[in-house]
């Protein structure tokens, strides 16, 4: 390839990819006035009252950032708890049990789990699990235990046996061998399903939609979307472009830091599938 | 060694299995505000009420129009970007980290900021098309284009997702392949078709069959972005189910609508799923 | 590196003990706490009444107000959740008047007659005390009355039109001087508001939606001709196309910049309009909507109202909470700062020959006219087919008729499945 034609792909992708970012970014500065005449050049157009409206808001919005990022852990660790042993017994099953095994995680991972939603309200309902971050995090959990599961697995179906022979013999109990053996070498695959779990679980809408009704336990997801209605009065869009902007920002950073770890998750992922 | 999986099959299997079984039980029942939200079996109203549904037809037929069409556009410019990626260059990396933004962000934040986007008359997609046109676009309040609009916003979020997987694919691909086709004399474009596309099928499988039953669940983004509107020509299954559930408060019908979309979508994806299977051996020969 | 993964694991723990030491920590005192869910709008406009009550009974009760969302749908969804999740942390809830009848059979709300009386009830001006009542029991204690109503320009026209001719007549003459670009601008968007301006139409020209024995009247004559209306009034440009996107802050925005002779809005419009950055100060009246005759005209009723929830234990102090809240005083300040308008006979009547009246007189005489929609358990679904319908005539260019005859079987369908009626 051409390295004029590649300087226009990479300026597409750019575009595409970055443009409706921008555009939020650049609404969030405008004044309201300013907003009805987007492009062209008014007075007074540039404004931080977004940024302090949606600052002064109650509960704030940094009280969601932190609701997910909650949650976000605790589903992280819960998945990885059940997953590790897991994906360790997995693939220690015989031949036949364990594609089974396998075709049915597979087959749950696709599973559109909005469908999920109201058996799961009446099951918050019935054992009273709303409005708990941590309670929370167990349907979660199970929804990206598949995924983590499949990842996990083909990791550790990397790693070659004798390493785990060797440890055997040397008298290490299993724990002991996950955690000196096993576990380092699985080091990528961790961090890289931790990650997908967090975005899944920092991201996730419908459910937690419906098990939080309390204002100061809604995730980052929820009270955005909760913003978006208008009132009689007036589309306040600035305000949206505002909360938008901040709430995108800590997950802007997770992805530019853990780039490899994603790329290297999902590629996993579908790789054994 | 079954103990140790027994526990995440078990909260998999209550996760995923008590819902299903709960919706069965629950579609022969009439559980709504007419009866204070009490079970009480009803010889299978709601499925009758279901199959004689117009709206859930046609919701049935925008959710598959919306995945169908949203997926095919995925697939081709994931193809193309994939392509593009798995080529030496400098500042790769970066590209790779700016492509999958759009992956991670939460739906129902750039929902709200697609909203705003195609917005007439003050956002700017409406703005440049009144300046060519001299009339306004109106995209989100036209029933016959307004869903080009959601699935502009799924193709902006997913595009990424595949095209990462794809590009797995092309990473395994060893490159004598394509040094020993050169020698037998062919063209950088046939060992496209001869090599690549042969090679990373099982890739455009499984992320095809993934995203297809994924968009075929589609709500946050259709709930924020136009709330199923104009005259519902957005609606998806999935919203209709919620509608149902929290609006309307028939937790009967609302079961039976996500059961009956469940089972279409077991079709649906088996159908693909066959289709690509025989592709792939018809390519392979 | 393994001082760093310790540090790492430390911090998680703290993270998951400080969260749980929050949830235990949940307050335990004295006071009764009272929680109240609002649409953001009108936590704004009861802080001042809130603050001074919670000042005046302190260590008693003290009120808590839950800012809700802006939009109405949306706080609706959020009251149904958590009602639906059992223990709602709200002990009552500012419900507009469709949603009354769903909660009621639903079970989720306490009847009011406990502590209003009928003396009460008769001080409260007529048309407020409609849709407070469901099957012949009080649920909800209205906070402000609302009704839709008929803008129109002063410096345009002598006086507003009666009936729907006469506004179109009136619309395309100022349309062809060039006085305004549009005649008539309301709110076309599928959403609820729609509904709201469909009933006053139908009213006006003899229709019915659903008639008192709860039958489906959609398909009637009277009803084809009222929409045909609204549906011509885009084709010939007395209304812009872009109405079929317009909510309530759209066609304000229209109106207030000049743009239209005549607007279908809500009360709190009027102030807007008074504001500096209105092109048309003082030169706006209001009017009930027109009708084809003077006995049909009606406006729908949209009124807020408190309801005490079945699950709060407090149900005394929030009672308490809700007469202060609906009070006299507060229906003055309400009226005076926010422009929402009051309930009480008192009220209208003190401020009958003020200059602060504004345009309270006129919405007396609509409030008295005033329609609630439909009050059955099933109202979200019908009117949301309604919608539906409307929408696709409106945006689609699908046959009037047709489409009202769909909506008529679409919304028996779900009056039966319901079991609200049978066929």
């Amino acid at each position: 390839m051409k390295n004029s034609t590649r300087k226009i792909f990479i300026s597409i992708i750019l575009f595409w990819s970055l443009s409706p970012l921008i555009w939020q970014i650049y609404t969030s500065f405008s004044t309201p006035a300013s907003l009805t005449e987007p492009i062209g050049t008014t007075l007074n157009r540039w404004t931080l009252d977004n940024y302090i409206q949606v600052l002064s808001a109650n509960p704030s919005i940094f009280r969601y950032i932190t609701n997910s990022t909650l949650l976000g852990v605790y589903t992280t660790l819960t998945t990885l708890l059940l997953a590790v042993p897991a994906s360790y017994a997995l693939i220690k099953l015989r031949k036949e049990l364990r594609s089974l095994t396998r075709s049915i995680l597979l087959l749950t991972a696709l599973f559109p789990y909005v469908l999920l939603f109201l058996a799961l309200l009446e099951l918050a309902k019935s054992y009273n699990l709303a409005n708990n971050l941590f309670l929370l995090s167990l349907p979660y959990s199970a929804l990206s235990m598949p995924l983590a599961i499949l990842i996990l697995s083909s990791s550790l179906n990397d790693i070659p046996i004798e390493l785990e022979e060797a440890a055997k013999m040397e008298g290490l109990n299993l724990l002991q061998r996950l955690r000196v053996v096993l576990l380092p070498l699985m080091k990528p695959a961790l961090s890289s399903t931790s990650i997908l779990v967090f975005i899944f679980s920092w991201n996730e809408y419908p459910i937690a939609l419906t098990w939080l009704s309390k204002t100061e336990q809604l995730t980052l997801p929820v009270a955005i979307a909760r913003l978006a209605g208008s009132s009689v009065y007036s589309v306040p869009y600035g305000a949206y472009a505002a909360a938008t902007v901040i709430g995108a920002i800590p997950l802007l950073m997770v992805t530019l830091v853990f780039q490899k770890q994603i790329v290297n998750g999902l590629t996993q992922g579908a790789l054994k599938g | 060694m079954i103990v140790l999986i027994l526990p995440a099959l078990i909260l998999i299997g209550f996760i995923f299995g008590y819902p299903i079984l709960r919706y069965i039980w629950i579609s022969f029942h009439t559980s709504s505000v007419a009866n204070g939200l009490i079970p009480q079996f009803n010889h299978g109203i709601n499925w009758s009420r279901l199959i004689n549904d117009a709206r859930f037809w046609q919701d049935v037929l925008q959710t598959s129009r919306f995945a169908f069409v949203s997926v095919s556009l995925e697939l081709v410019l994931a193809i193309a970007i994939a392509l593009f990626l798995n080529q030496p260059f400098k500042g790769k990396g970066i590209i790779r980290a700016v492509s999958i933004l759009p992956w991670a962000l939460p739906t129902t934040i750039m929902a709200l900021g697609w909203r705003w986007i195609f917005n007439s008359p003050y956002g700017p997609i409406d703005r440049i098309y009144n300046n060519l046109t001299g009339e306004s676009l109106n995209l989100l309040s036209n029933p016959k284009i307004t869903w080009i609009a959601t699935v502009i916003a799924d193709t902006w979020k997913t595009t990424p997702f595949i095209a990462l997987i794809i590009l797995a694919g092309l990473q395994t691909i060893p490159k004598d392949l394509y040094e020993a086709f050169e020698l037998e004399g062919g063209t950088q474009f046939k060992a496209l078709y001869k090599i690549t596309l042969p090679m990373i099928i099982p890739y455009i499988l499984i992320s095809v069959v993934f995203r297809l039953a994924q968009a075929f669940g589609v709500f946050d983004l259709i709930q924020v972005m136009t709330s199923g509107g104009p005259a519902g020509s957005t609606e998806s299954l999935g919203l209709y189910a919620y509608l149902n559930a929290m609006r309307f408060l028939d937790f009967g019908y609302s079961s039976t609508i996500m059961l009956g979309s469940f089972v279409l979508l077991i079709m649906g994806c088996l159908t693909v799923y066959c289709i690509f299977k025989m592709t792939k051996i018809s390519i392979q020969k | 590196m393994t001082s760093l993964r310790k540090y790492l694991y430390g911090l998680i723990a703290v993270l998951i003990m400080s969260s749980w030491l929050i949830v235990s920590l949940a307050a335990d005192q004295n006071t009764v706490k009272v929680n109240i869910l609002m649409p953001a709008p009108f936590d704004d406009s009861t802080r001042e009444i809130i603050r001074q009550f919670n000042k005046e009974n302190q260590r008693k009760i003290e009120v808590n107000i839950t800012r809700g969302p802006r939009e109405t749908e949306a706080v609706s969804d959020l009251a149904i959740s958590s009602l639906i999740l059992g223990k709602s942390p709200y002990d009552a809830i500012l419900m507009d008047v469709t949603w009354l009848p769903k909660y009621v059979e639903a079970g989720w709300l306490t009847p009011l007659d406990e502590w209003f009386t009928t003396n009460e009830i008769s001080k409260v001006e007529e048309g407020a005390q409609r849709g407070n009542t469901y099957k012949g029991v009080l649920y909800r204690w209205p906070l402000v009355a609302d009704i839709g109503m008929l803008y129109w320009r002063t410096d345009l026209m002598k006086k507003p039109p009666d009936t729907p001719y006469e506004l179109v007549e009136i619309s395309k003459e100022l349309q062809k001087e060039g006085k305004v670009k549009y005649g008539y601008v309301w709110q076309g968007r599928q959403y609820e508001g729609l509904s709201c301006v469909f009933l006053e139409v139908i009213t006006g020209f003899g229709g019915e939606w659903i008639d008192e024995n709860g039958k489906v009247q959609l398909n009637e004559n009277s009803n084809i001709r009222a929409v045909t209306w609204m549906n011509n009034l885009i084709k010939e440009g007395v209304t812009p196309k872009s109405v079929t996107n317009f909510s309530e802050p759209e066609a304000l925005q229209s109106f207030k910049s000049g743009n239209a002779a005549f607007m279908r809005n809500w009360p709190y419009a009027w102030k807007e309009l008074q504001k500096a950055d209105s092109k048309v100060k003082g030169k706006v009246g209001v009017s009930t909507m027109v009708a084809e005759n003077k006995e049909n005209k009606t406006a729908t009723l949209g009124s807020w109202g408190l309801a005490i929830t079945k699950s709060s234990i407090h149900q005394n102090e929030v009672a308490e909470v809700i007469k202060y809240l609906t009070n006299e005083d507060s229906q003055r300040k309400l009226y005076s700062e926010f422009g929402y308008t009051p309930t009480a006979s008192k009220v209208f009547n003190d401020y009958a020959d003020s200059e602060e009246n504004g345009i309270l007189n006129n919405l007396r005489i609509s409030l008295s006219a005033s329609k609630p929609r439909p009050m059955v358990a099933a109202y979200a679904q019908i009117s949301d087919i309604l919608q539906r319908h409307l929408s696709a005539i409106f945006t689609d260019s699908k046959d009037v008729k047709k489409e009202i005859y769909k909506a008529q079987e679409n919304t028996e369908k779900v009056m039966i499945s319901a079991g609200i009626y049978k066929k």
